[in-house]
This record gives C-alpha cells, structure tokens and sequence, in this order.
C-alpha cells in the first residue's frame, strides 16, 4: 500500500474506533443501556428512548465520564507526540519526563493545602507543577549535552522522583480525611467526575491540542535536531519552551481531571507513527484519536473488571503500558546496534 | 565578482578555547571554495560562524555588507543554507517531506506552501537526482543517498550562500563525483558555495580557490594548486606534498609523505614531479 493510503487508512480505522469504543463505553457499565435506546436518548431518530433512570444515568454519570476519558487520552497523547519531537526521541512521554508526577506533585499539594477548594486551584496547581518539571528535565538534560535517550530518561527519572518524593511527604503531612482524595490522584481514575469537570480539562485541552496542531511546522524543523533547525531560522529555545509551555497546560489539565494516567502519550504516537508518518500535522490529529480510544477503553475496564469496586484507571494503562514500553525500547536499541 | 559573505577579524570562543582566532576572508557569488585544514584547526566552528549558529567573541561576519546581527533569523536563513553531515534525526521523514522543510525560512510557521515553494522543492530534487526517491524514508537511503537529501534541503533554501560541513565524508568514489558536480552545477548558478574538505586531492580537483585553516588562522588563500605547494601547508598537516603532472588531467595529483621520508627519492608513482 501507498504511504498516503496507509495514511487514509490509519485515520479511517480511528475515525471509525472512536466513536465504536465511545458508545461501546457509555453503554456498558453496572447498569447496562440497551443500544437502540441508548441512541434515542442521544438525539437519533430510532424511535426508542431510555427508561427516566437510565436516561439520568446516561446523561449525568456515563456520558460526561466516557467524554472525558476521551479528552484526557487525547490530550495525554498528544503531549506525547510533541515531547518526541521537542527531545527528538521516539520513547518521550509524559510521565516518563516528569510532567506526569510533576503535575501530580502540583494536585497533591493543591490538595493539601485546601486551594484545590477554590475554583481553578487545582487544575493550575497541576499546570504549575507539570510545567516546573518539564522545565527541569529540559534544562537538566540539555546540560549534559544532546538530549540522548539515556540521559532523558535518566534526568526524566529524578526529576520524577523528586516529584514522587515530595508527594510522598505530603501524604504523609496530609489529614485523614484527604488521603484518600490524594491517593485517588496517585492511581487515577474517573470516578464522580462530571459536565463541570469535562468542560474545564476539555476547554484546555482542545485548545492546547489545537496550538500545537499549529505548530506542526515549528515542531518538523524541531525534530531535525537543533542545529539544522538554527539554521533554518527557527529560535530553536522559544520554541521549545513554548511547546513545552503548551504540553505542560495540556498534561495539567488531564492530569488535574483524571489524576496520573502513565504511557498513554508513549504508546498512541509510537504506534501510529509507522502507519501515519512522523510529520506532526499527521501524527497529531491520529494520536488524539487513538489516545481517546484508549484510555475510554480502559477506563471501560476499570469500571467492568471488578464488580465490587473500580479499578484505579493509571494502574491499567500501566499494566498496559510498561510492557509495551519495554517492548518499544528494545525493538529500537535491535535498531540502532 | 560582487561579495556575499565576508569574515573581519573573525574571533570565535568555544567554552574556554578560542577556536577561531582572527579569521578575515570573503567570498564572492558564483565562487567554489574549499575549505581544507587538520583535524581540530576549526573548519567545523568557522563554518558555523559564518553561517550565523555560533557568536563572534570580536570581530564579525557580513552578509551582503550588512552584519550577520542586523539580519532577522528567517532573512539570514533565505541567503545562507548549511549542510553538514547528516544525523538520525530526520531518518523517519519521506525524502520530499525533509527537503520541504528547506522551505521553512521562506515559509515561516503557518504560510502554506505555494508553486514557487513546490517548484523548488521539485528543483532540489532533480539537482540531487534524488527525485526518484523522493517518497522513500530517509532511514532506508544509502549513506550517499541521505547525504544528497540533506544537500536538497539546503537547495531547497534557494541561498546565496550555501555552506557545506564535509558533505563527502562517508560517501563512495562515484557518490563523491556526483556531489561535487552538483556543487558546480550550484556554483555555476551563482552560488557562493564553500565547503569543508578532507580529502585534499577532492578539493584541488573540485575548487577554484582553497582556504587552509591551522590553529584557528588562515595560513594559505589562493588557487590550490598554490596553496597546496605552500610552506605553510606542509607545516599546517606536517606532511611533504608533491604534485605530479599527469598528461590528459587538468589537475596535478597529489602525493603526501611523513616528513622522515620527505627528503627521499623518486615519488611511488614514477611520474616525475613537476613544477607547481
């Protein structure tokens, strides 16, 4: 097949996914919504609706929930995908630079400090913190020469600690009552979330995705390494912290809706890149989907695995994640010797 | 002939070293120039200075009369284009997508791409000879291959100036031919085209003038068939080099001796040395 058939057909496979694993979400659950229904109730002219309470659970619990997931996937990886592109490393990711913990560190301390109670508390705290993480890596990294995979994902790893390290401290710090609200930010999840917290990580996000979308040429010259983009024209160091700026506010905002949710932005733009190409313009949009699809899915899972309680949405993606992030990691050092 | 680009007293520091140490020179359109030297004499810094990538310590670099500071990044970036060796980075990219980015500093940031964008584009791509590669991935080239995609990018600039960082190193005999023709076929355009060589025979064939680099200073500036018989270039490689005329070739070739064996005999080849 072509490359750009590949393309097409890459993009018609998640434009065709998403709204499969979108309904596939919303109508499975503890209560299971009967299909047809179900698309009565979303404005489909069938001819059926739900049930009053159904159609309560539909509109006010499931609905927001699932859409959310999609925004926090989506978000999540394409964060990922422009941190490839900023340290020019296919294995980048959010939480493997310490923009995940960072912003958790941010949520945590909102938390215990009681701002998390006043509006925007804490989806700035987490801003806050995913972005002084990410500054520390890029800085810390760039110190020790080009950003290589090792020295990334070693600097990427202290900062991380330092992040969880802190985090720990105010657990401990933290009054009973808040520690399950901050152990809960910990594994991540989507449980009681609602339209007010759909609206504020989806306003954030679509929006941060929509300007890094429009740096999709900045980002290209980026990915040729830093003195090809000099000389190209491009002021390689505003740009970065700029994209930097824009993937911290995109990972604060998800990070501030569902808590740390890891290897989301590894695995989507990883995946998809052989079959869309590494330009952004390309690799953005299909991230966003696949990384929607993902994470509706598994935070499908965590809903339905267990019928006695919800599983903590981070720890699937990593249970996901990690191997898949192994797997990648070796696939690329076979490619490199 | 008119100058492009010119160094004054070009001083250039890499962390405690000065590595460019008062380096004047200037280069006309339409010239080819190599740029020779030992490892470490500061080919790759000079290069980058001139090309705008590295700060002057004292002293400076014009463009066209107009110091390298008073021109905006995407201005100097559309009348100077460097090509060095090329890296990893770009190995995912379709060929065309790479050289397309060579619009960039004519582009900007969101300006979709026009005719005259494409058209260099497909121009840069026929120079090379990569056209027929054009939609393959840069990971899957040949050495020679990626190389002459990294040069269309840089002719995909359209510069006045085009500079080159040892574009021939890793590339085979025929690879070499082919570059360096396309470099005269550039030159011939009106181009100031300079590029850092290391095989010094390349370089008397493929240049009109050679500039050699020691320890940061210019220690030769002229044709190379001068250059190469210069004291200075014995010193600078600390080699003895011979020239021998050889009936049908244009050029003089060249043979290097360790200095122990410099005042020895008659050079392996038989061909008597000639008058340089």
């Amino acid at each position: 097949m072509s490359e750009s058939g590949r393309r097409r057909a890459a993009f018609a496979t998640l434009a065709a996914l998403l709204p499969l694993t979108l309904l596939t979400a919303v109508a499975v659950g503890s209560v299971r919504l009967p299909l047809v229904p179900l698309l009565g109730s979303l404005g489909l002219p069938v001819g059926a609706r739900l049930t009053p309470p159904a159609d309560t659970i539909l509109w006010s619990v499931r609905l927001p929930r699932v859409l959310l997931a999609a925004v926090v996937g989506g978000g999540l990886a394409v964060v990922g995908a422009a941190l490839q592109s900023v340290f020019r490393n296919p294995m980048a990711d959010a939480g493997l630079l310490g923009v995940g913990p960072g912003a958790a560190f941010g949520a945590v301390l909102a938390v215990r400090s009681g701002v998390s109670e006043t509006f925007l508390g804490l989806p700035a705290s987490a801003f806050a913190g995913a972005m002084t993480a990410s500054l520390a890596v890029y800085v810390l990294a760039r110190a020790t020469g080009r950003a290589t995979l090792a020295g990334l994902l070693l600097t990427g790893l202290a900062v991380s600690a330092i992040a969880a390290a802190g985090t720990s401290l105010l657990l401990v710090a933290t009054e009973e009552f808040r520690v399950k609200a901050v152990l809960f930010w910990l594994a991540g999840g989507l449980e009681g979330r609602g339209w007010p917290h759909l609206r504020l990580a989806a306003a954030a996000i679509v929006a941060g995705s929509a300007l890094l979308l429009a740096l999709a040429r900045p980002l290209d010259v980026l990915a040729l390494g830093e003195e090809e983009a000099a000389s190209l024209g491009l002021r390689v160091h505003l740009t970065r912290v700029a994209i930097l700026g824009v993937a911290s506010l995109i990972a604060g905002a998800a990070t501030a809706a569902s808590g740390s949710v890891p290897f989301v932005g590894l695995i989507a733009p990883h995946a998809l890149r052989p079959a869309v190409g590494p330009l952004t313009r390309h690799l953005l949009p299909a991230a966003f989907l696949a990384g929607a699809a993902l994470v509706v899915v598994a935070d499908l899972g965590a809903r339905t695995l267990s019928d006695r309680l919800d599983l903590p949405l981070g720890s699937l993606t990593a249970f996901i994640g990690a191997p898949y992030f192994l797997f990648a990691l070796r696939a690329q050092e076979e490619q490199q010797s | 002939m008119s100058l492009v680009l010119e160094a004054r007293e070009l001083r250039v520091r890499r962390g405690e070293r000065t590595v460019i140490d008062g380096v004047s020179l200037a280069l006309a359109a339409g010239q080819a120039v190599a740029l020779v030297g030992p490892n470490a004499a500061g080919k790759s810094t000079l290069v980058r200075a001139l090309a705008g990538l590295l700060p002057a310590e004292s002293g400076g670099v014009w463009l066209r009369g107009k110091p390298l500071a008073a021109w905006t990044r995407s201005a100097l970036a559309r009348e100077v284009a460097l090509v060095a060796a090329e890296d990893e980075g770009a190995s995912a990219l379709a060929v065309e997508d790479r050289v397309a980015l060579g619009r960039y500093p004519h582009l900007g940031p969101f300006r979709p791409p026009g005719p005259e964008d494409r058209q260099a584009i497909g121009r840069a791509l026929r120079m090379t000879g990569i056209e027929p590669l054009a939609r393959r991935r840069v990971g899957r080239l040949s050495a020679g291959e990626r190389q002459l995609a990294a040069l269309a990018r840089g002719l995909a600039q359209e510069p006045g100036v085009l500079l080159l960082d040892e574009p021939a190193a890793h590339l085979d005999v025929r690879h070499q031919l082919e570059l360096f023709r396309i470099l005269d076929e550039v030159r011939a355009a009106g181009v100031a085209v300079l590029a850092v060589v290391h095989d010094l025979q390349r370089a008397a064939a493929w240049a009109e003038r050679m500039l050699l680099l020691a320890d940061g200073r210019i220690a030769g500036d002229g044709p190379p068939r001068d250059v190469l018989a210069s004291e200075a270039c014995a010193r600078a490689f600390g080699v003895s080099v011979r020239a021998h005329a050889v009936p049908g070739l244009p050029q003089p070739l060249y043979s290097f001796e360790e200095p122990q064996s410099s005042s020895s005999d008659a050079p392996k080849s038989g061909l008597p040395p000639s008058e340089v």
